[in-house]
């Protein structure tokens, strides 16, 4: 293929390079600049010596093993538990038309970000929630909300409720994804009937013949949901408990403390954090083998029925709680940003009145603007690299490298709470004093791989004949790409936009941490007033946190078809 | 005991629209063919027949299984036997897998020597511990084939089970699959498009277009 | 005992001499700084403050958002309201900065503060001195009348910070749930042993949780030996006076809330926990947020506001300027509008805070000291006529010991250090 040297074109070439630099070196640049000072080394403390100090401290904090069990038991009991009512509902519903509609129920929440699933859980479960509420008084005789410790249990059992609910749809949507792929769910469901001719009851005939070969489809979401669990800061802020806290949350503290001498505690907890969230991925590798071992007899020991009936209504119930639950904490938060007084134990409050919103939007405008500048600023730029790489893929006619492939999902890999922080001294060295480009940047490295994912697809499966014809016609490769392909896309890339917004507006930790805690966003003012003393207030900013991805993504949907009309008139 | 697979009046709909309507009785060893253009509703029939009938059809009538009526009773409890024209073996076990899979739970070694035992019989002897993806069509044919015919069905079920085959192995294959039928003596329904199938069948034909029964 | 006679509601017997001296500041305070504050002005205007505050309350937060319009109205200042959920944030970045030699451009530029915080940045020269006093409306706070606006807990300010706001430790409690709130401290004991379960404090360091240590402290002590608690602690006084305190905590925190396992880290979630009504009884330094609370529903109409009749703490909360504010001139044209009259009569508005004026009503025209009238009194406000002795702030030192001895005694099952 004979390439054309105009700008372009050259502009095209580079940028999958470009890309990669943005997505290595700050975050290998940012495991650096934990590692140093992990080891000691702070120039701006006068720390010039390597030394073990960071780690000693760490090891002799009250509580260190307390928060490490926390992190790895929580990490590992959500996962497990979404992976197994996932499984069980595809089980259940596999020949059900249940199971779309349990997608559809649960899909929406894939779009809410994890702080804003949080507060709407904490409201559910604490003693005067709406589920206390709704069995009280007539069940439970109280008068009074009971004394039980939920949220914040010292158990982590809020936190594995609160991690599970919001991963539990993803792990669906990746499964039931997997399905809709043309030749493996035709096989797989022609496989689950005949293992049910061969007088297996469905639900073992799910677990023998189909979930092993869908299992290798959701290895990679589920190890994704392990590491985010083990790592994450929002669930335990709101859900955890505070004495002690999950071991990321005390490092976010520690690297917060502006007692300096506090971030090599920190930086050798991240380090800490790191090598957890790696044990458990192998862990849990090694746990899949084990099960696989351990299976391969009873596979095909010829048994049809382990209690399929029971386990069915059990799956029926654990899924009718789960769906009551969603439903449950979205209209607590929905009551509760309109509630006037409310006493314990009434189900509904005693008047409903807007002034909650009102005041909220009045406050919230600032924090509306940074919101939006900052996801629209950094999704822009990832839309624009992410095409750019695209389109480079295609003049070079080969995709991009497995190497390459791999460094674009680094950061959805990595612990953000073990890179992150070397970042911020990263930009600390080169002295970027400007809170809201660092902020705009740092969001850009989680935006980009969900960009990339989302437009790589669609960019790939585009009739290459389209851009032929229009070469032929003497169209530059600048007006095939921005005339031709571009406006072809005009969906995906909407979509694509809807996402990056949606991911970036979800952020705590980039926003909280490269910005020194001066740029607030819906988000950070959400986490913050989780603890705060208005419920009222509270909710209406989980509900906004809410409403802004689920805008976009209407408007994604929305302004294609808007688009096609105006064109077609025209 | 002689086996007998009994269709009592059966009438399908769907929504509103007559799709087919049968009255028939298959005796063991017996092949009943159904013939017939595609969306005359011969998979409909066959999904009725394992009680796998989407919702969006309506059936009257019953279905008797040696005596007993299995109508209202779940696919995995009817004992009728299923062949596709894809072979479908299961990818995650091996070729002895998949037939310990179909049968019933028992001793181990037991089991293993009827795998070994069936697989020789076929002309697979030896392959136990083969990956089935790396078998040839027609011997992927005959392991699916001894998949059903090791589960003990009562009844079996044939859905243009040889379209997929080059003419000499289809020959072949069928031979096997109908001696295997007739030497377990159970009944069968076979499904095709194709008239060396229903001839080779030697049994009673249903078109489903015309609706007209005729014999070979 | 010097400290509890400077305090205001302990001078009575100086009227006089204050009367002659005001009439001797009013001549000179202004005067002399007339010039000194038109270049301050001049410089400060049209720049940017970094205003660290703590940020938990979003009556308060609203306050500093209508502060900001109007600077920037005024003066055209940007005043950025950096929430912090503990004010110790704001002085150890300032510590930090100094260690790291940052001595002209600090990243924090005002302050809100006092206390412990004030004395620890006090102490280590972190805070610009005399600018405080030059404020043209100081004066409005009669510092001669009220020595009060120079004295944080007990510690002279030495010009270093500006009165924003006053405050005495209130409870309230839930009408609905107990018709008979404690009134004195003993009774506080048997009403929870009543009420199980139905009242908590902030876990210390909380500024409410160490308020009510305090209280305690104070309350527990026979007046015979109060002037000790004036005083910087020692070894020897805190074996007489301490004792008490344990003791009566000890019988106290198995009726309390979670049977005293677990406390809240700070007053917010304990004004959350009435609203819920799991707690019948609770504290708060500012009296004014349980009306506003009511009004906007977080808090249900059957709460009473009261003053224990042993007595209510009281303080004072300010605003300071770090040594190396970068906009120095700039923070302080905002303290001055913040001690304003149309700023601290909106102040002390039950709907926007609530918090009690630092001004003397005395020094203003009619018309200025109407704008500081209570429309109505609200149901769930404090009485007016509340008569409950004042009691003045301990001697710091005494705040860091009770700190420490309660984390060691209650504390090492449910806090890390600096986590949480």
């Amino acid at each position: 293929m004979i390439k054309s040297r105009d700008f372009f074109t050259q502009a095209v070439l580079l940028s999958p390079k470009l890309l990669m630099a943005l997505l290595i070196l700050p975050v290998l640049g940012g495991l650096v600049g934990v590692l140093l000072p992990a080891f000691g080394y702070i120039p701006a403390l006068n720390k010039m010596s390597f030394s073990l100090e960071g780690f000693t401290a760490l090891f002799n904090t009250p509580g260190f093993c307390q928060m490490v069990l926390l992190s790895i038991s929580s990490a590992l009991a959500s996962t497990l538990l979404a992976f197994v009512i996932t499984t069980l509902i595809l089980a259940c519903y596999f020949n059900s038309p249940w199971l779309y509609r349990i997608q559809r129920l649960l899909g929406p929440i894939l779009v809410i970000p994890h702080a804003a699933a949080a507060i709407a859980i904490s409201f559910l479960i604490t003693p005067s929630g709406m589920i206390s509420r709704l069995f009280s008084p007539w069940l439970t005789a109280w008068k009074t909300p009971p004394d039980w410790l939920l949220p914040h249990d010292s158990w982590g059992i809020s936190m594995i409720l609160g991690l599970t609910l919001k991963e539990l749809p993803f792990l669906l949507l990746m499964a039931l994804g997997a399905l809709s792929q043309a030749d493996l769910g035709a096989k797989l469901r022609a496989q689950h009937k005949i293992a049910m001719s061969l007088g297996y009851c469905p639900m073992t005939a799910f677990f023998k013949v189909v979930l092993p070969n869908l299992y290798p489809f959701l290895r990679l979401p589920l190890l994704a949901v392990l590491a985010y669990a083990s790592a994450n800061v929002e669930i335990p802020l709101i859900l955890g408990p505070n004495a002690p806290p999950t071991l990321a949350v005390a490092i976010m503290h520690w690297f917060n403390d502006v007692d300096l001498t506090l971030r090599i505690k920190a930086s050798a907890g991240a380090i800490i954090q790191l090598v957890l969230t790696v044990i458990l991925l192998v862990s849990w590798w090694l746990l899949e083998k084990l099960t696989k071992r351990v299976s391969q007899t009873s596979i095909i020991n010829g048994k049809r029925d382990y209690a399929g009936h029971l386990v069915m209504r059990f799956t029926h119930a654990t899924t009718f709680i789960l769906i009551s639950c969603v439903v449950l904490s979205l209209a607590g938060l929905v009551l509760w940003s309109f509630a006037g007084y409310w006493r314990f134990p009434a189900s509904l409050p005693d008047q409903f009145v807007t002034m909650h919103w009102h005041n909220a939007l009045m406050q919230m405008h600032t924090s509306l603007i940074n919101t939006l500048l900052i996801g629209f600023a950094a999704t822009f730029i990832a839309i624009i690299f992410a095409l750019f790489t695209l389109e480079a893929e295609q003049q070079r006619a080969q995709s991009l490298s497995r190497f390459a492939s791999l460094v674009i999902y680094l950061p959805m890999l990595i612990p953000s709470i073990a890179f992150l922080f070397g970042l911020v001294w990263l930009q600390e060295q080169v002295n970027s004093q400007h809170a809201l480009f660092n902020v705009i940047f740092s969001h850009l490295l989680f935006v980009v791989p969900y960009v990339f994912l989302s437009l790589a697809s669609s960019y790939r499966r585009l009739d290459p004949r389209f851009a032929n014809l229009a070469a032929s016609l003497g169209a530059t490769p600048a007006s095939v790409f921005w005339r031709v392909k571009l406006p072809m896309l005009m969906s995906p890339i909407c979509i694509a936009f809807a996402l990056g917004l949606a991911i970036s507006f979800s952020q705590y930790l980039p926003t909280l941490l490269n910005g020194g805690g001066r740029i607030d966003t819906i988000t950070t003012e959400a986490v913050t007033l989780a603890s705060g003393a208005s419920r009222r207030v509270s909710s209406v900013y989980a509900l906004m946190q809410m409403l802004l991805p689920a805008l976009a993504f209407a408007l994604a949907w929305f302004i294609p078809k808007l688009l096609n009309k105006y064109q077609h008139k025209a | 005991m002689n086996s007998l697979l009994a269709i009592k009046q059966l009438t399908i709909w769907r929504q509103q629209t007559q799709l087919l309507s049968i009255d028939e009785s298959i005796q063991g060893g017996e092949i009943l063919s159904i013939m017939g253009p595609s969306g005359s509703g011969k998979s409909t029939l066959l999904n009725w027949l394992t009680g796998m009938l989407p919702h969006q059809f309506r059936a009257q009538g019953s279905l008797f299984l040696n005596q007993q009526d299995i109508t209202q009773i779940p696919s995995h409890q009817r004992h009728i036997g299923l062949l596709y024209q894809d072979p479908l073996l299961f990818p995650h076990l091996s070729v002895a897998g998949n037939i310990a899979f179909a049968m019933p739970n028992g001793v181990k070694k037991h089991r293993t020597d009827k795998i070994s035992h069936a697989l020789e019989q076929v002309g697979l002897g030896g392959l136990e511990q083969r990956n089935p993806a790396n078998l040839s069509g027609g011997q992927q044919a005959r392991v699916a084939l001894l998949r059903v015919l090791l589960s003990e069905p009562k009844a079996i079920l044939l859905d243009e089970p040889f379209s997929k085959l080059d003419s000499q192995l289809r020959q072949e294959t069928r031979q096997l699959v109908f001696n295997q039928i007739r030497e377990h003596q159970l009944p069968a329904i076979m499904v095709t498009h194709d008239q060396s199938d229903t001839d080779a069948a030697n049994g009673k034909v249903i078109n489903l277009s015309s609706q007209e029964n005729t014999y070979a | 005992m010097i400290f509890s006679k400077c305090y205001p509601f302990n001078c009575q017997k100086s009227r006089f001499w204050a009367i002659i001296l005001m009439l001797l500041a009013i001549s000179w305070i202004p005067t002399g700084s007339a010039s000194d504050w038109q270049e301050v002005v001049k410089k400060g205007e049209n720049s940017t403050v970094y205003f660290h505050a703590w940020g938990g309350d979003p009556q308060i937060n609203k306050y500093i958002e209508w502060l900001a319009d109007q600077v920037k109205q005024k003066h055209n200042i940007d005043l950025h309201h950096i929430k912090l959920t503990d004010t110790s944030e704001a002085v150890s970045r300032v510590l930090a900065e100094k260690s790291a030699g940052n001595h002209h451009n600090g990243k924090v530029d005002l302050i809100w503060i006092n206390g412990a915080n004030f004395a620890a940045m006090a102490q280590h020269g972190l805070l610009t001195p005399n600018w405080a006093e030059q404020l043209p409306n100081f004066a409005l706070t009669n510092p001669i009348k009220n020595p009060a606006v120079t004295l944080d807990f007990g510690v002279p300010t030495h010009g270093m910070e500006s009165p924003w706001g006053q405050a005495a430790l209130t409870f309230y409690y839930d009408s609905q749930a107990t018709q008979s709130p404690p009134y004195t401290l003993q009774d506080l004991l048997s009403w929870s042993a009543k009420n199980s379960g139905r009242f908590t404090y902030p876990k210390p360091p909380d500024f409410i949780g160490v308020s009510f240590l305090k209280y305690a402290l104070i309350s527990l002590t026979p007046k015979d030996k109060q002037h000790l608690l004036y005083q910087a602690a020692t070894k020897e006084t805190a074996a007489i006076i301490l004792p008490k305190l344990w003791h009566y905590l000890d019988a106290l925190h198995p009726n309390l809330w979670r049977k005293g396992r677990f406390f809240v880290s700070n007053s917010t979630a304990l004004r959350r926990l009435m609203g819920d009504t799991e707690l019948s009884l609770a504290l708060t330094f500012s009296a004014a947020e349980v009306p506003a609370a009511v009004e906007r529903y977080d808090l249900p109409t059957s709460i009473r506001s009261y003053d224990m009749h042993d007595g209510s703490l009281s303080n004072i909360h300010f605003v300071a300027i770090p040594y190396n504010a970068t906009q120095s001139n700039s923070a302080q044209i905002v303290a001055n509008f913040m001690l304003s009259v149309p700023a601290q009569a909106k102040k002390q508005q039950p709907s926007v805070w609530g918090d009690q004026t630092v001004l003397d009503l005395s020094t203003l025209s009619t018309e200025q000291a109407a704008l500081f009238n209570q429309t109505t009194a609200h149901s769930s406000s404090l009485t007016v006529s509340s008569k409950s002795p004042s009691l003045a702030e301990p001697h710091p030192s005494w705040v860091a010991l009770i700190n420490q001895q309660w984390l060691m005694r209650y504390g090492a099952k449910s806090n890390m250090q600096k986590v949480n």
